[in-house]
């Protein structure tokens, strides 16, 4: 029996489902406990020992009734299992065919022997005989063998049991050569919540001690004597004042025409997941206008939403990006309603149509935040190229990044949190931006070289200067 | 000698309708002495398997609620420091006496020290709910609730109480459990619970129970409900189910709602009683259109 739920467990692991060694002894212990007399008992004691997570229950359920289905013998079947896997590799490698067939035949040999009497049914024993036959074609007979018996094996491994970080990816470039189907299928929306909760695990646990770190602030006289009033005054516990914490604020800017429309949208996706937890987004699609759709997010399910912005509802689809006259719009119209000292975030290509590029817009709301980031869906290479402004409006952020799937995107937005809480003070931001424009001014050819890659600038911003 | 079909007779006497996989995960917690991680979705019956567990199998209920920021103070055990002060303000006067036979300082002071422990012994421990019912005289059960509340510490934290049934205090050492209580941990799936607590646990998941179980359910606890009506609406909840709603009704709005029908005398489902009723099976006010339309379309 022992043998039987190890193979068991192994199959299962085939399928992704991770069982440890304990589980699987505790899987023979309980079954040893209830008996094998009633399947449900069986499969219920399996699937309380070796499955640990929800999600995982639907393929054990294929997987027991695959395992232990064919007849009532099998149980036992299954442990010469691999000898005739073995066995039948060996009769394609040629040579021991013969011997084997014989051995088949051979009624001293007593595995073979059940081999031959239950597991192999007559078609795969014709198929045998078939490649005795015919040597030249090796491969077919038995790698129909080998399906008809161990699917788990052949089969592609289904989309779940990857690292979660592949699919969206995937979906990503999908999308972004097939921008007319743009509402995420529902296996979107879970990859994405996985990858966003994978996040979450990883940055909330800084967040705390960072959190704890920073509300450590000067003795509360009084609520220290409150508090120690039972142990005589003696101040066995402290009371610290806790320094009053503010969700960092972000500012999203999401192009949402044509050319980077896929990206933006896992960029809205991904910061609206995020929202409530940890910080505090404003959203603001443009294409040649700038609305703000914060509200209508937090409203709408995320598809709902992005269906509106497909017909156009919100800003005309047909119109060519403008980002001069947005950083213009935005300026006059929001500017204002800012509190605090927002990070930036703006998401596009920059190309701006050969349209006016009002660049002392973006100046002026680069003096209103705290940190300003660009992130690009097109290479460095491509900047300079045709109407692209990436190079003139690169030169007012803290830090332009390339980001072209879910992964580069879920790592850029997490470092950024790390940053923002990291100084979640905006003074301190500031402080601690100054040093990185005078730096800018010592050598401007290293700007866009982030520290520790040698890439080559992309663009030289002195260019700027002689105009 | 407890085997798994009683575990089912036992709880049906209790009220509770479990299926297959249910009675064995009790059965099996109770022969393995291994704690049972139960997830699904709220109000289906997780918190209540616990609790008629302790009544039917008479062992006291220790429930502990999780909640963010609970940590082994309020969980394992709490040193009283009220009661060690007191004592200390209490045996001043006797220190004179005690210390009188000593001759010099440094003889009081190894005097003093030879009764350290005296302070940090059981005494002036609080018992909190996981060293209380693994203290307790008889056989207990354990309840962690919504253990997806607390935080990642607290999980570390149970991980040697729910493995070896130990809590270490760290000026008493460790204290072994008299009895191993009967432990079930709930959870309602809002955070991933980590690998290594899942698997020192055994995982059951109670999902809505299938069409027959919940009539079951519903019969047992009213029996005044007619059959027919209990089955009608028992299929019209379950397509309630299908409409992914904010918070579809689960088997305590199950119950809820056929305590109301009960109450109304109600002989027949028809969407009148639903929209008069309707706040009892939808939580949210968008919900609440989309029951109404089901059950004009339904039940008309």
């Amino acid at each position: 029996m022992e043998r039987v739920i190890t193979r068991f467990v192994k199959a299962l692991r085939e399928r992704g489902v991770r069982v440890s060694p304990g589980e699987s002894m505790d899987a023979v212990h309980a079954v040893s406990l209830c008996g094998l007399s009633k399947r449900e008992t069986v499969r219920s004691i399996l699937r309380l020992t070796l499955v640990k997570n929800a999600n995982e229950i639907p393929v054990f359920e294929e997987e027991f009734e695959r395992f232990f289905t064919t007849s009532s013998s099998n149980v036992q079947m299954h442990q010469d299992f691999g000898d005739l896997i073995n066995s039948l590799i060996h009769v394609v490698e040629g040579s021991l065919f013969k011997s084997n067939v014989e051995s088949f035949q051979d009624p001293d040999d007593e595995k073979i022997n059940i081999l031959v009497d239950e597991e192999v049914t007559e078609e795969d024993l014709e198929n045998l005989l078939d490649m005795g036959e015919d040597n030249g074609d090796e491969e077919g007979p038995e790698i129909q063998v080998q399906l008809n018996r161990n699917p788990g094996k052949m089969e592609a491994p289904s989309p779940s049991e990857y690292r979660m970080e592949n699919v969206p990816s995937v979906a990503f470039y999908q999308g972004y050569n097939n921008s007319k189907n743009l509402a995420f299928t529902p296996e979107e929306l879970v990859d994405m919540q996985e990858v966003v909760g994978r996040m979450l695990v990883r940055i909330r646990k800084d967040i705390k001690r960072m959190k704890e770190k920073e509300s450590r602030g000067k003795l509360h006289v009084v609520r220290t004597l409150q508090k120690n009033y039972r142990h005589g005054m003696i101040p066995f516990l402290l009371a610290l004042r806790r320094k009053r914490m503010e969700k960092p604020r972000l500012v999203v800017f999401c192009d949402v025409s044509f050319s980077v429309s896929h990206a933006t949208r896992f960029m809205l996706l991904l910061l609206h997941t995020l929202q409530n937890r940890v910080v505090d987004v404003r959203s603001f699609v443009f294409n040649r206008d700038v609305v703000e759709i914060t509200d209508r997010l937090r409203n709408l399910p995320v598809n709902c939403l992005l269906e509106t912005i497909d017909r156009g509802d919100i800003v005309n689809l047909d119109d060519n990006s403008d980002y001069g006259n947005v950083f213009l719009t935005f300026k006059r119209e929001h500017l204002e309603s800012m509190r605090g000292k927002p990070a930036i975030i703006i998401m596009g290509d920059g190309r701006n149509n050969y349209n006016e590029d009002n660049e002392w817009a973006l100046e002026e709301i680069r003096e209103k935040a705290g940190y300003m980031l660009w992130l690009s869906p097109e290479d460095r290479e491509t900047w300079y190229r045709g109407d692209c402004l990436m190079e003139l409006y690169g030169s007012y952020c803290d830090r332009v990044e390339v980001v072209k799937n879910v992964d580069e995107l879920s790592k850029v937005v997490e470092e950024l949190f790390y940053t923002l809480y990291d100084h979640n003070d905006t003074r301190t931001w500031k402080n601690r931006i100054k040093p990185a424009r005078e730096e800018k001014n010592y050598d401007p050819a290293s700007y866009y070289i982030r520290p520790g890659s040698d890439a080559k600038p992309a663009f030289d911003p002195e260019v700027r200067r002689s105009w | 000698m407890i085997t798994e079909s009683t575990v089912k007779t036992l709880l049906s006497n209790g009220g509770y309708i479990a299926d297959e996989a249910i009675a064995t995960a009790v059965f099996l917690a109770l022969q393995m002495e291994k704690p049972i991680l139960i997830e699904g979705p709220p109000g289906v019956g997780k918190t209540g398997l616990a609790k008629t567990l302790s009544e039917v199998l008479d062992f006291p209920l220790v429930r502990l609620q999780c909640y963010e920021g609970i940590d082994e103070g309020k969980a394992l055990y709490d040193w009283e420091y009220g009661k060690q002060l007191l004592y200390t303000q209490l045996l001043r006067t006797q220190l004179d006496t005690y210390l009188s036979v000593t001759s010099d300082l440094r003889e009081a002071v190894e005097r003093l020290s030879a009764e350290e422990s005296l302070f940090f012994s059981r005494n002036f421990l609080v018992q909190r709910p996981i060293l209380r019912s693994f203290l307790s005289e008889k056989r207990s059960l354990l309840l962690i609730d919504e253990i997806d509340r607390s935080g990642d510490e607290f999980e570390a934290l149970l991980l040697e109480c729910l493995s070896d049934f130990q809590v270490s205090v760290p000026e008493l050492g460790v204290i072994p459990a008299l009895q191993k209580p009967l432990t079930i941990l709930t959870s309602n799936g809002t955070r991933m619970i980590s690998d290594a607590l899942r698997r020192r646990c055994l995982y059951l998941y109670i999902g809505y129970p299938d069409l027959e179980r919940e009539v079951t359910i519903v019969r047992a606890r009213y029996p005044d409900l007619c059959e027919i009506l209990a089955r009608k609406m028992v299929e019209f909840l379950r397509a309630v189910r299908e409409l992914n709603l904010r918070k579809p009704p689960s088997v305590s709005e199950t119950l809820d709602w056929a305590n109301v029908l009960t109450i109304l005398h109600a002989t027949a489902l028809t969407p009148e009683i639903v929209a008069s009723t309707v706040g009892v099976i939808a939580k949210h006010q968008a919900d609440l259109q989309q029951v109404n339309d089901l059950a004009a379309q339904m039940l008309a």
